[in-house]
């Protein structure tokens, strides 16, 4: 269980949950409910690298993704095409990264997708249709409230978001402020929530430390092709190329070296990276044996152009080619260039058969 | 000890003469193919074609060597965006591929009479990461550096044809394949096709793997030629001879 004392719970295991202790409730009553549990201080730099990690892994997968330190991830699936197929994938990944079942929900909107996922098997789905019938049994708690608030709630008697979302919002929100409000509003389903999207940083980068300096460059060029590798592949998974490519070589007892280079059009595989950061490597002369090697990417940028090779792999940009053709006729001439499209293939004569 | 004495060996070379000047096969990077589906995947020894790497076909005569290029140049046209051809002189119609279904809508033809421009048109466009680039002829010897390596940065599949390659030319190849033909194929008396027989002759991306009897059968008949595919399989050693021999 993670909190801080006097304060409220922030994330509770999966073995804590039976015990009624819930994400939200004071640190003191969780330990009421279950004595025997692990107390945990938070740790903000540890949960903020593995909500970048998750929100990651699942940024494909939906257009709009959000992940929050408590252990929830939300995916916007509303526009996707398959949803089911992304469910699918976003359950194996977290199975994959964390090692456990994840609990799932499919709903109209945040609060109730959230407590439907609450109510699923650890590795099921629970999908609600009417967010409104789905509410309007839970208990009043569910809310996103302070324990006062809550409180204050059972004393007007309504102990179910059916109760509360019989109300009007401002009845509840001259009695709790404007969460009041907010509060009727979740429990008729209207979802006055939206979600904050995840946006990959501008940035990446990929090191090796090499145990023994070195100094043979097919090592060197072996390890940069597999850092390019491993960068590509985040690239791929982000949608982005790089606009700016930058090799540190550090020394053991030297300055370290570097060079950097802006690229016209970004780079997005790993041929493409190790295409340019391998010449480098091979013309590069270092001073003394290698104990690291950087690559940094400090500006990324979409890769949409590369969208492309879905359709045509291995190819170029089309408008580099497109450009490369027409530099060749007006040097030499528009017929230099040809491009046959069918007219009368049937004919006996040669120049009939193809127009263009 | 002998172990010792050759890394030596291989060190001082590579001290003397660069990195590059000898590379270990187990260093080398591992050869990305693009898979024609056609009868020299299996020569090539990495199951296609090598991608920024110039692929030699080569053989005196009539031999089935331009029927394998335009064979691999139609199913370039359906799988690359680009697939451009450079003809270097020899007249290249776009009629005679109609026989192999090719999507015309990639294809470019480069009309090349001087040598320079075929050069220069060569090395552009494997610049700027065409996906697939037939010569129809040998280009200039100082073209073939640069043609190499902006092949090598895009990826660009690059397929030369020449009767006989120039020492420039087959040296910047990769992967070289000689053909010659062994038998003609009659039927009712009439010429259908041929019989030839593919040897790798060169390969840089893998061990050579020997030879392959091929066999071409032209489109013909009444019926419009597109109407009928062009064959060219792969047959096996015994059935070759044993058709030589009747």
């Amino acid at each position: 269980m993670i909190g801080l004392w006097e304060e409220h719970v922030i994330a509770a295991s999966e073995e804590a949950l039976p015990f009624g202790v819930m994400p939200g409730m004071a640190l003191r009553q969780a330990e009421h409910l279950c004595p025997q549990a692990n107390f945990l201080p938070p740790d903000p730099e540890s949960a903020a690298h593995l909500r970048e990690l998750i929100s990651s892994a699942l940024y494909d997968l939906a257009p709009t993704v959000e992940v929050r330190v408590e252990g929830v991830a939300w995916l916007d699936v509303s526009e996707v095409v398959n949803p089911g197929e992304s469910i699918r994938e976003a359950r194996r990944r977290l199975r994959a990264a964390l090692g456990r079942e994840p609990r799932l929900g499919l709903a109209p909107g945040l609060f109730s997708a959230r407590l439907a996922a609450a109510r699923a098997r650890p590795g099921r789905l629970v999908q609600v249709d009417a967010a409104k019938t789905f509410l309007s049994s839970l208990s009043s708690h569910e809310l996103p409230l302070d324990a006062e608030q809550l409180e204050r709630l059972d004393l007007l008697g309504l102990r179910t978001l059916g109760a509360v979302a019989a109300i009007g919002p401002r009845e509840l929100e001259s009695q709790l402020g404007h969460a009041g409000r907010r509060a009727v509003l979740l429990a008729r389903g209207l979802e006055p929530d939206q979600l904050t999207p995840w946006r990959p940083p501008l940035f990446t980068s990929a090191h090796r430390q090499f145990e023994e300096p070195v100094e043979d460059r097919e090592a060197m060029l072996f390890v940069a092709r597999a850092l390019c590798g491993d960068l590509a592949a985040e690239l791929g998974l982000r949608g982005a190329g790089a606009k700016q490519v930058c090799v540190r070589l550090r020394f053991e007892s030297a300055e370290p070296e570097q060079r950097e280079a802006v690229v016209r059009h970004p780079l997005s595989s790993a041929a493409e990276l190790f295409g340019l950061i391998g010449s480098w490597i091979k013309e590069w002369q270092p001073r003394a044996p290698i104990t690291e090697l950087w690559i940094e990417l400090p500006a990324l940028e979409g890769a949409g152009r590369r969208q492309l090779r879905l359709w045509a792999g291995g190819d170029g940009a089309s408008e580099e080619v497109t450009a490369a053709l027409e530099r060749l006729q007006e040097r030499w001439g528009e017929h230099v260039v040809h491009k046959p499209r069918p007219a009368l293939l049937s004919s006996p004569l040669p120049s009939q058969r193809f127009a263009g | 000890m002998q172990e010792i004495a050759l890394d030596a060996a291989i060190n001082s070379i590579r001290v003397r003469f660069g990195s590059q000047a000898l590379t270990r096969a187990a260093e080398l990077p591992p050869p990305q193919p693009w898979p024609s589906r056609t009868p020299i995947d299996r020569l090539t020894g990495i199951g296609g074609l090598p991608h920024g790497r110039l692929t030699l076909l080569s053989g005196n005569g009539t031999c089935g060597k331009l029927t394998l290029a335009l064979l691999l140049l139609a199913g370039a046209t359906r799988e690359f965006a680009h697939a451009m051809v450079i003809d270097t002189g020899s007249g290249f119609d776009p009629w005679t591929l109609t026989p192999f279904y090719p999507e015309l809508g990639a294809l470019t033809v480069v009309r090349a009479p001087a040598l320079d421009l075929a050069g220069e048109a060569a090395i552009a466009l494997a610049k700027a990461g065409a996906g697939f680039i037939l010569l129809m002829g040998e280009i200039p010897e100082h073209a073939l550096g640069p043609l190499e390596s902006g092949a090598n940065r895009s990826g660009t599949v690059i397929v030369g044809v020449v009767d006989a390659p120039g020492r420039a030319f087959a040296h910047a190849s990769s992967l070289s394949v000689g053909f010659s033909r062994t038998d003609w194929i009659w039927e009712r008396g009439q010429l259908v096709g041929l019989r030839a027989t593919a040897r790798c002759v060169k390969n840089r991306v893998a061990p050579p793997l020997g030879e392959a009897a091929l066999e071409i059968r032209y489109a013909l008949g009444a019926r419009k030629l597109s109407d009928l595919p062009v064959q060219v399989v792969e047959v096996p050693r015994e059935l070759t001879c044993e058709s030589a021999v009747v």
